[in-house]
């Protein structure tokens, strides 16, 4: 799996490439509008991210040249600009997902595996770790095939580790994902262990093969049970 | 006080300090000259007297209608050389045909006879009443006073109100403008130099300060914007440390801290760059958006973040309540109010949402009022709460004023109270 990284920002290309390579993929960059132009010509890439603001010119023109070329690749925006527009325009435009500054690495990783896996199964977007498979679009939770119900915020959990394996995450960064803005404030994250602990208690109890186990007492991490 | 009133009261007052002062050397100069013209006619009077006495003849009846009377009184050489001259002075004098005392004027002078006799006549004449005289004056005065008060104000106020109508176009437009929304230009044709200038000035000062303002708006939008990228960075090293590396506990727990102020830089930026996109108008879409169901949805979600505080949150909502608003404004300006109660109200407190009529209105216990005046201001802290950025409800007046919402605050019966209404 090939991936195009195209930032300006020396730092932030070299933390987005080495978090891909971690991931097994293989990671070119570009940081100009010119660098990014020459490197689409000559080479085919399976997903690019694409930094709107380039010191030379816009991403979306980029973007439009891409599709103009003909090309199939998977384009993911990354842009500063949290602008509604842009996201309308880049999505108009055949962007395949937008990923507002800041964002966290697993984050990234996630959509980039998540717009790959579309790629492939062509909308399908079925998650498969150890004998646990979920389906993000049915809202489903398989285990060895079995059907395993889960609350709405249960199953938002899960999904969000399935989708970063084997990643820390800390529980501020769940809790702002899976509740969304309204968590900005709160400095008790009471309901946030009420939940993992009914979702694991519902996991064990499926025999599924994967965990959430805790990191540091602040975080968690989902891995598979070893046999 | 509008400045005509101010000017009218000036006017009267000046006049009626003008007029006393007139009515005063009037009624002076109206008394000499009365008395001049008796003491010229007693004068006449007393030559007839005294030339009818030397020559023998008959002197004048006192019962001729004339009012006059007259003593003739022989007198000593010695006391005629020390009263030689003409005397005048006023007193009363009984009338004998009226049979009443009357102020008169008298004249007392001496003559003598061929035989060497000194007289000394004294003539009195009716003179006029004083008191009549100064009523008399005071009440023309008045009318003049009253006359003169109504034309001058009634003119002051033809020519004031024709000529300052620059100013009152002047006003109006102040009225109406208001910071951050466009204002059209000053149109108020004037042919005076000073309403000239004041437009002119006016205009510019405007101009000045509404680029000030979206300078300033830029800024912010532009500062947060540019911190994106390096708040990215830090985080995801951070990010990177904590998985990626073996780490004692407490260093673990020190990066996880660290990550947790980022957060707050993070989100810090985000509602700065939001309060930009807000009041530079960049929520353009509006649809009909169902603010019940956010209400609800709202209070469900933050009851169960905030479960440890126990707040009784309670709703009072019809079935549906559109408003024609940006979807995600109208929700950010749900969360806000609501979370609001969530993060500043003590432990257990109860709180209530509402939907009446096309009102909004949240309400939680709370122990004072809170300043009125700067409660919607960024960054005002009522309650120190370290997680908190003081800018949920600037966000929330901010969405007000883009939609031209009122939203008012009060502490009704202990309960901090917001009503937004949202009048058509």
């Amino acid at each position: 799996m090939k991936i195009l990284i195209i930032e300006d920002d020396s730092s932030l290309r070299e933390i987005m490439s080495r978090a891909l390579r971690q991931e097994k993929f293989t990671v070119e960059t570009a940081s100009t509008f010119a660098e990014a132009d020459s490197k689409l010509a000559g080479y085919n890439y399976d997903c690019i991210l694409l930094d709107i603001m380039l010191p030379d010119g816009n991403g979306l023109q980029l973007l439009e040249h891409i599709r103009a070329l003909g090309k199939r690749e998977n384009v993911i925006i990354v842009s500063a600009r949290n602008a509604i527009e842009d996201r309308v325009q880049g999505l108009d435009l055949g962007a395949d997902d937008y990923l507002p500054k800041p964002f966290h690495t697993a984050e990234l990783v996630a959509r980039v595996r998540s717009v790959l896996r579309r790629g492939r199964s062509g909308g399908e977007l079925k998650i498969e770790i150890g004998n646990v498979s979920l389906s993000p679009s049915s809202r489903q939770v398989k285990v060895e095939g079995q059907e395993l119900s889960l609350l709405k915020k249960e199953f938002d959990i899960l999904l969000y580790f399935m989708q970063r394996p084997a990643h820390m995450i800390d529980k501020t960064m769940l809790a702002e994902s899976v509740w969304g803005d309204y968590v900005d404030d709160t400095d008790n994250f009471q309901f946030v262990y009420a939940q993992i602990k009914n979702l694991r208690r519902k996991l064990a109890d499926a025999k599924a093969s994967i965990e959430i186990s805790s990191v540091y007492g602040f975080g968690y991490k989902l891995i598979e049970k070893s046999a | 006080m509008r400045l005509f009133s101010r000017i009218a009261i000036r006017l009267a007052a000046t006049l009626i300090v003008l007029m006393s002062l007139w009515a005063v050397l009037f009624y002076f100069a109206m008394a000499d000259q009365i008395h001049d013209e008796v003491d010229d006619a007693l004068e006449d009077y007393t030559t007839l007297i005294i030339t009818r006495k030397l020559a023998g003849r008959e002197l004048p009846n006192a019962g001729d209608g004339s009012n006059n009377t007259f003593t003739i009184t022989p007198v000593s050489a010695d006391y005629a050389r020390r009263h030689s001259h003409y005397r005048y002075h006023d007193e009363s004098v009984y009338i004998p045909e009226k049979r009443e005392y009357e102020p008169a004027r008298v004249i007392t002078t001496i003559f003598n006879d061929a035989e060497g006799q000194y007289y000394e006549l004294k003539v009195s004449t009716p003179s006029f009443e004083k008191a009549d005289l100064f009523s008399a004056v005071l009440l023309w005065i008045v009318a003049l006073y009253v006359l003169l008060l109504l034309i001058t104000v009634g003119i002051t106020m033809l020519i004031f109100y024709r000529n300052m109508r620059p100013l009152y176009i002047l006003l109006e437009w102040l009225d109406s403008y208001h910071p951050g929304v466009n204002p059209k230009p000053i149109n108020n044709p004037t042919r005076i130099t000073e309403f000239k200038r004041l437009n002119v000035a006016l205009q510019s000062a405007i101009d000045r300060s509404e680029q000030m303002l979206e300078r300033q708006t830029q800024f912010i939008g532009n500062a947060s914007h540019e911190l994106q990228t390096p708040l990215a960075i830090i985080g995801n090293r951070v990010e990177w440390l904590l998985d990626e590396s073996k780490l004692t506990d407490e260093q673990a727990m020190e990066l996880y801290k660290i990550n947790k102020t980022l957060s707050r830089a993070v989100r810090l930026n985000k509602t700065l760059l939001l309060l930009t996109k807000i009041e530079n108008s960049q929520f353009i879409e509006t649809s009909q958006v169902d603010l019940v169901a956010i209400v609800s949805e709202t209070v469900e979600s933050l009851s169960e973040i905030y479960i440890s505080r126990q707040i009784k949150f309670t709703t009072d909502l019809p079935s549906k309540f559109e408003v024609q608003m940006n979807e995600s404004l109208a929700s950010t300006l749900v969360t806000n109010l609501i979370k609001n109660v969530y993060v500043h109200s003590e432990q257990g407190v109860e709180a209530r949402a509402a939907i009446v009529g096309r009102k909004l209105i949240v309400e939680n216990q709370g122990r004072e009022m809170l300043d009125r005046e700067h409660i919607f201001e960024r960054f005002y802290q009522g309650s120190q709460r370290e997680t908190s950025m003081g800018l949920g409800l600037a966000l929330v007046a901010a969405i007000c004023r883009h939609y031209n919402i009122n939203i008012e605050y009060s502490f009704v019966n202990g309960s901090h109270r917001f009503e937004i209404d949202f009048a058509e």
